[in-house]
C-alpha cells in the first residue's frame, strides 16, 4: 500500500496540493530545504541523545515530506484510540484492584504475574485515574486499514519531537502549508497542562489549588529523551526535577529549593515506574524518591501516569483486547491491533511452527523490544529461538508479519517510497480523551522490524491532519488562576540547578585559565633553544601553575623537562587529558541547566563548545594547533560571559553562575601570583612581568607606569585594584556583592558576605605592607605564604556556599535488601 | 498450640541518620489454622509518621518514617498467636505433579492465585541446576505430596546447616555447589526446584518455637527469623507448608508471618536511610509456648 499513490498510479487527493507546492520549488529546491531543516535541528540542539556527552551527538532528523491524513480518516483513528485508552485504563483498574479478569480466566495469570511492569506495590492503591496520557504506534497494512502495533501507557516519548518537527518544518518550508489547512498542535499542550493542574489533590491548608506545583520527574541529562523532558517542562510550565531534588516529609512530597522545601502536588512521571521509589520498588534505584509511593497512596501527590501503568504495554495483551473490550466496556473494539498471539497458548505455538514465515516473534511483556522474523535466522539460531519459546512459552508473543505502508521520502533529488509507522498521542482532559491533531511518523530501516522505540538517528516525519473546512479545534477554556504575588528573585530555583550553575561558572573559568596558561607556555616552547634565561624561568613558573591547576602532572613540570612539558600539554586536550575532561564537564553542566537558558543562549554555548572540541581534535602533535585551540577556548569563555551578562535575569540563576566564576578566578589569581613571585628578591622582576601577562594586565600597567616594573605597583594592579576584572580584589568585591544579595533576606549574611569582605581587607593590608616596605622586592618575596592563606580562605568560603545552598546530602543506603552491612549508594536523595 | 512471639530488630549506626523510611513485614497474618490474638508493633525512636495496611499478597505491612536525627533504630513486635494447621492429605491420594503444573498454567478458577508463584521472581531466577537436583524426586506420574516430601527430606539430608557461608543475595546455584547454607537458602533452593517443574511455590517467613516439645531434638533456625516453603498441591488440596531445614511438615511448631515470591517481597525490615555510615543489625526472636 502506498500512502501517496493509489492502485492505478494516480495521486491520492490529499497529497495533491503538497506535491504541487514541492514542484513549485523547482529543481533541487526540496533538497535545499531538507538541508536547511537538518541544520535547524542541529542549531536548536534537538537531539535524541545527550549532546554534551560526546562530540558526535546525533541530531534529530525530519524528512521535509510530511505524512498528510484526511480529517475523516483521522477522526476514526482518534475515536479508536480513545476507546483503547479507556479500555487499557479499565484493565489497569482491574489488575491493580479486584483482579476479576484473572479470576474468571479472561486473562491468563502470566499477563500480570510474569510481567515485570506489573508493580505489586501498586496493588489496592486508591487513585481517581491511572492513565492521563496515552500513545500508540500504528501501521497501515496492505488492505489500507490502520492497526495498532504497540500501546504506550507508561509515558511515551515523541510528542515534543512532533512539535519541534512542525515548528521547524513550518519555518523552512512555509510554501507547503499555504494551500491547505493543517491542524494546530498547540491546543493539545494546553489541554495537557490543564489536565495536570486538575489532578492536583485538594489540600486543607492550601486554598491555591488553581496554582498547584507540577513537576516533571526525569532521570536526568544522561537519559536519551532528556531533550524532550526539558522541552515538555517548558511547554507544560512545570518544574524539571530529578529524584534527588525531591524529598518526602510527613507523607507529602517537596522540592528542595533555595528558599526551602516547596510542596509538589502533581508529578509528571518520565521515569520508569519501577525506579521511582527505592523503599518499595527497585531497591538500588539511584533516581527514585524513597516514600514516594506512600505519598501517592495517601493522595498527597498524584503521579501521571500511574507508576504501574506500564503493565498494559505488554504486546501479548493485544491478543486479548477484543474480548476485554466486550467484557469491560460492552463495546466492539474499534481499532484492532496487528494480529497478535500469546505463545503461552499451545494452539498459538502450533500455528507459528506450521507457518513461521507469517509471524514475527517478540517478547510477550516488553513492548520496546525488537521483533524477529524466524525465517530470517540461520537454522541453528531459529532452532534455539524455538527451544527458548518451548521452555518459557509465556514469555513470548507472535505478531503477523505485515508489510507497512510506504510513504514518499526525499532521497537525493527524488521521492522514494519507504515503510513508515506512526505514533499518535492522546491526553485525558478530565472528561474525555483528546488526540494531538498530528503525530510523529518514523521511517523504518530494513533491519528494524516492528521495533517499538523511536528512531535513534533515523528519519522522522511530521504527520499532518488536514482540515476539510475552515475553523480549528479550540483549546480548553482557561482555568481561573489566582492573582500571583510579584517576585523579583528566583528563590524557587531548585538547589540542584543552583549547584549546577555554580559549577558551570567554575568550570568555564577553569577552562579559560587552562587555556591562558597553556597558550603562555606554548609561546615559549615554540621558540625552542632560543629561549633567554629569563624565559626559562617563566616557563618553569608556568609549568608549576599548570601542575597546580591540575592540567598536567607535577613530574612534567620539573625544571629540566621542556620536551616532557610539550608532550604533557599536547596530551591534555586528547581523550583522557585534563582539558578534554573539562569539555565534558562543561557540556554536561550546560545540558543540566538547559531549561534555565533561552534557546539563543543554549545555541551560543553549545556551538562555541563544538568549535572548541573540533579545534582540539585537530591538534595532533602540533604546538601551533594547540595554541589555536586555546584561542578558541578563550573565545568560548568570552562568549559565555557575554551572553550571561546580557541575557540572564539577575535573579538566583545568574547569581550562582557569576559566583562560581568569581570564586574560581579568585583562587586562580591568588595561586598564580604566589607562584610567579616565588623568586629570590633580585629576580622578582621576572615574576612581576609574568604576573602581568597571566592577569592580562600588561597594557593597563604600561599605560599607568610605562616600562618601570616595581613590586608595589604591579601587585596593586593585580591584587588590590577593585577596578581590574582580572585582579583578585575585583573578584572578592563581586563575591561580596553577590553573597550580600543572596543572603539579604536570610541568615548567613555575616558568615558569607562578611567572609568575602574580610578576605578583601586582608588582601589590601598585604599590598599596603609591600608599598610601605623599605625593600619592596624582599617584602613581595614574602607574599606567597600569605596569598596561599587567602586562597584557603576562598576555598573555605566556597565550601560554606555549597553547604548553605546546595544541601550537601549524606549518603543514602538501603536496609534489609542487600547483604548487610554493604551499602548501596544513592546520590543526593533526601 | 498457643505462642507468645517476641521479635526485636535493632540497627545501630556509626553516624547520625537524618531521614529514614522503613517498610516492615513484622505482624503475623491471620489465616486458616492460625489465629492472631494480639499483635503490637513498637519502635524507638518514635516515628514521625506511621501507618499499616495489607500488601498484594495479603500480608500485614507497616510503614514508618523518621525525620529526626537518630543513631539507633529499634522495632519490636509482640504477638500472641494460636496455630494448628490441618494435617496434609494422605500423599498417595494427591494428584500427579504434572497435573498440578498443568492446572497452574491454565489459570482461572482457583488456580490463578497459585499461578503467580510458578513464575520466576527477582531473587529466584530460573536455575537449571535446581531442576536437575530435584528431578529424581519427580518421576513421571508421582503424586505431588510424595514428591514434595521426598525433596524436603533430601534437602535436609544432603545439605549442611551452616551460618555465615551465605548472605541475603546468595544465588541458588552457589547454595547447590557448596551444599550448605541456612533456612533462607534451602527455601530458595526448593522453590527454584519446584518452579522449574512448573509448580507454584512460595516463600514463607515466620518463626519456629524456641524450645522444642519434650523428647524432640532441637530444631535448626529457632531463635531467629525462619523461612520455609509453601507448595501448591492443586485446586483440591491447596497449599502445604514444608520446612526443608528441618524436614518437617508445618503443623504447630511454626508461626507464619508473611509470604511472597521470595525474600525480597517480604523482607522483615526494609528501609532507605540518609547518612548513618556503617551500620550493624541485630535480631532477637523468641517464640515461647504458653
Amino acid at each position: 500500500m502506498d500512502e501517496m499513490v493509489d492502485g492505478r498510479g494516480g495521486l491520492r487527493p490529499h497529497w495533491r496540493s503538497l506535491i504541487g507546492a514541492f514542484s513549485a520549488l523547482g529543481e533541487g529546491g526540496l533538497r535545499e530545504r531538507a538541508l536547511r531543516l537538518d541544520r535547524a535541528f542541529e542549531e536548536e540542539g534537538v537531539t535524541a541523545v545527550l549532546p554534551g556527552a560526546s562530540a558526535t551527538a546525533l541530531a534529530w532528523r525530519c524528512d521535509p515530506v510530511p505524512l498528510p491524513l484526511p480529517a475523516a480518516e483521522f477522526a476514526d483513528l482518534e475515536a479508536g484510540l480513545a476507546q483503547r485508552a479507556r479500555l487499557l485504563e479499565a484493565v489497569l483498574d482491574d489488575l491493580y484492584g479486584p483482579q476479576t479478569l484473572l479470576a474468571d480466566g479472561t486473562l491468563p495469570p502470566a499477563l500480570a504475574f510474569a510481567n515485570p511492569a506489573f508493580l505489586r506495590a501498586g496493588r489496592f492503591m486508591d487513585t481517581p485515574s491511572r492513565l492521563q496520557f496515552y500513545a500508540a504506534d500504528l501501521m497501515r497494512g496492505p488492505d489500507g486499514a490502520w492497526r495498532v502495533l504497540a500501546d504506550r501507557t507508561a509515558g511515551a516519548s515523541g510528542v515534543g519531537f512532533a512539535r519541534e518537527n512542525r515548528r521547524l518544518l513550518a519555518r523552512v518550508l512555509p510554501e507547503a502549508f499555504r494551500p491547505v489547512q493543517v491542524r494546530q498542535l498547540r491546543p493539545f499542550f494546553d489541554i495537557w497542562q490543564d489536565s495536570l493542574r486538575r489532578m492536583a489533590p485538594p489540600h486543607g491548608t492550601r486554598p491555591d489549588r488553581m496554582n498547584p506545583t507540577i513537576a516533571l520527574l526525569t532521570p536526568g541529562t544522561g537519559h536519551p529523551q532528556w531533550f524532550e523532558h526539558m522541552y515538555l517542562s517548558r511547554e507544560l510550565s512545570c518544574a524539571l526535577v530529578e529524584g534527588g531534588d525531591l524529598t518526602v516529609r510527613g507523607g507529602a512530597v517537596f522540592l528542595k529549593t533555595l528558599r526551602g522545601l516547596q510542596r509538589v502536588d502533581v508529578l509528571l512521571r518520565r521515569l520508569d515506574g519501577r525506579m521511582i521509589d527505592p523503599l518499595e520498588l527497585e531497591p538500588g534505584s539511584l533516581i527514585g524518591v524513597p516514600g514516594l509511593l506512600d505519598a501517592a497512596r495517601t493522595g498527597a501527590i498524584r503521579i501521571s501516569n500511574d507508576p504501574g501503568s506500564g503493565a498494559v504495554e505488554a504486546p501479548a495483551l493485544s491478543a486479548f483486547l477484543p474480548q476485554l473490550c466486550l467484557r469491560l466496556l460492552d463495546e466492539r473494539l474499534l481499532l484492532p491491533s496487528v494480529p497478535t498471539m500469546w505463545l503461552g497458548e499451545p494452539r498459538a505455538r502450533a500455528l507459528v511452527q506450521q507457518d513461521p514465515g507469517r509471524w514475527l516473534i517478540r517478547p510477550a511483556m516488553d513492548g520496546s523490544a525488537q521483533a524477529v522474523a524466524p525465517l530470517s535466522l540461520e537454522p541453528e539460531d531459529r532452532a534455539a529461538l524455538l527451544a527458548r519459546i518451548e521452555a518459557r512459552p509465556w514469555d513470548w508473543a507472535a505478531s503477523a508479519a505485515i508489510q507497512p505502508s510506504m510513504a514518499p521520502c526525499l532521497d537525493g533529488d527524488r521521492l522514494t517510497p519507504r515503510p513508515v509507522v506512526m505514533r499518535l498521542f492522546l491526553v485525558h482532559d478530565g472528561t474525555r480523551w483528546q488526540a494531538l491533531q498530528g503525530g510523529l511518523a518514523r521511517v523504518m530501516d530494513e533491519h528494524d522490524r516492528l521495533a517499538g522505540h523511536l528512531p535513534r538517528g533515523g528519519l522522522s516525519k511530521d504527520v499532518w491532519v488536514l482540515n476539510e473546512e475552515r475553523g480549528d479545534i479550540v483549546g480548553p477554556p482557561v482555568m481561573p488562576a489566582q492573582r500571583l504575588a510579584i517576585r523579583r528573585a528566583s528563590g524557587d530555583l531548585p538547589s540542584r540547578v543552583a549547584d549546577n550553575l555554580f559549577w558551570f561558572g567554575r568550570y568555564v573559568e577553569r577552562l579559560e585559565r587552562a587555556a591562558r596558561l597553556v597558550r603562555a607556555a606554548v609561546a615559549r616552547l615554540a621558540r625552542g633553544a632560543a629561549l633567554l634565561p629569563r624565559e626559562i624561568g617563566e616557563l618553569q613558573s608556568l609549568a608549576r601553575c599548570l601542575a597546580e591547576a591540575g592540567c598536567i602532572r607535577s613530574e612534567a613540570a620539573s625544571p629540566a623537562a621542556t620536551a616532557t612539558l610539550a608532550e604533557a600539554l599536547l596530551a591534555s586536550v586528547r581523550e583522557g587529558g585534563s582539558i578534554f575532561g573539562y569539555f565534558g564537564e562543561v557540556g554536561r553542566l550546560t545540558e543540566s541547566v538547559r531549561d534555565r537558558l533561552t534557546g539563543d543562549m543554549y545555541a551560543t554555548f553549545t556551538q562555541a563548545l563544538r568549535t572548541v572540541r573540533a579545534d582540539a581534535a585537530l591538534v595532533g602533535r602540533s604546538l601551533d594547533g594547540l595554541s589555536h585551540a586555546m584561542v578558541s577556548i578563550l573565545r568560548y569563555s568570552t562568549a559565555v560571559a557575554g551572553v550571561a551578562a546580557e541575557s540572564m535575569v539577575r535573579g538566583g540563576g545568574w547569581l550562582f553562575l557569576d559566583l562560581g566564576r568569581r570564586v574560581e578566578r579568585a583562587q586562580e589569581v591568588a595561586s598564580e601570583v604566589a607562584i610567579a613571585i616565588d623568586q629570590p628578591p633580585p629576580r622578582i622582576e621576572t615574576g612581576l612581568r609574568l604576573v602581568l601577562e597571566l592577569c592580562d594586565s600588561a597594557i593597563t600597567y604600561r599605560s599607568r607606569y610605562l616600562n618601570v616594573l616595581q613590586p608595589a605597583t604591579v601587585l596593586d594592579l593585580v591584587l588590590a585594584d577593585q577596578g581590574n576584572p582580572r585582579g583578585l580584589a575585583f573578584q572578592l568585591v563581586a563575591m561580596h556583592t553577590l553573597l550580600d544579595e543572596l543572603t539579604a533576606a536570610g541568615p548567613g549574611r555575616e558568615q558569607l558576605a562578611g567572609a568575602a569582605a574580610g578576605l578583601l581587607a586582608e588582601l589590601e593590608a598585604l599590598v599596603q605592607g609591600v608599598m610601605e616596605a623599605d625593600d619592596q622586592a624582599v617584602a613581595a618575596a614574602a607574599l606567597p605564604a600569605h596569598l596561599a592563606a587567602i586562597g584557603s580562605g576562598i576555598a573555605a568560603l566556597s565550601d560554606r556556599i555549597t553547604r548553605r545552598y546546595f544541601a550537601l546530602l549524606p549518603v543514602a543506603q538501603t536496609l534489609g535488601m542487600a547483604a548487610e552491612p554493604e551499602a548501596i549508594i544513592l546520590k543526593g536523595v533526601a | 498450640m498457643r505462642y507468645r512471639v517476641g521479635h526485636t530488630t535493632t540497627y545501630v549506626y556509626a553516624d547520625q541518620v537524618d531521614l529514614a523510611s522503613h517498610m516492615l513485614h513484622l505482624a503475623p497474618r491471620s489465616l486458616p489454622g492460625q489465629r492472631v490474638l494480639a499483635a503490637t508493633l513498637t519502635a524507638s525512636p518514635h516515628p514521625t509518621r506511621a501507618h499499616e495496611s495489607r500488601d498484594h499478597f495479603g500480608n500485614n505491612v507497616a510503614w514508618m518514617f523518621l525525620d529526626q536525627p537518630h543513631d539507633r533504630f529499634e522495632v519490636t513486635v509482640s504477638a500472641e498467636v494460636e496455630v494448628s494447621f490441618a494435617p496434609p492429605p494422605p500423599p498417595g491420594e494427591t494428584p500427579a505433579w504434572e497435573l498440578v503444573a498443568a492446572a497452574a498454567r491454565a489459570g482461572g478458577h482457583d488456580a490463578w492465585v497459585a499461578a503467580e508463584f510458578a513464575f520466576d521472581s527477582p531473587m529466584i531466577p530460573a536455575e537449571p541446576a535446581a531442576q536437575a537436583y530435584a528431578a529424581p524426586s519427580f518421576p513421571a506420574g508421582r503424586p505431588i505430596l510424595e514428591a514434595l516430601l521426598d525433596l524436603n527430606a533430601r534437602i535436609r539430608r544432603e545439605f549442611t546447616f551452616k551460618a555465615g557461608v551465605t548472605g541475603i543475595n546468595t544465588p541458588v546455584s552457589k547454595v547447590l555447589a557448596q551444599r550448605a547454607g541456612v533456612c533462607q537458602d534451602f527455601t530458595h533452593l526448593m522453590i527454584a526446584a519446584l518452579r522449574a517443574h512448573g509448580l507454584p511455590a512460595r516463600y514463607v517467613s515466620g518463626y519456629l518455637r524456641t524450645r522444642p516439645p519434650p523428647g524432640v531434638p532441637p530444631r535448626r533456625g529457632a531463635d531467629q527469623s525462619h523461612a520455609w516453603v509453601g507448595a501448591w498441591m492443586g485446586p483440591q488440596h491447596g497449599w502445604v507448608d514444608l520446612d526443608p531445614t528441618n524436614n518437617l511438615v508445618v503443623r504447630d511448631e511454626h508461626v507464619v508471618l508473611a509470604w511472597g515470591r521470595d525474600y525480597g517481597d517480604i523482607s522483615p525490615v526494609r528501609g532507605v536511610i540518609l547518612g548513618g555510615g556503617r551500620h550493624s543489625v541485630s535480631v532477637g526472636v523468641d517464640l515461647e509456648a504458653i
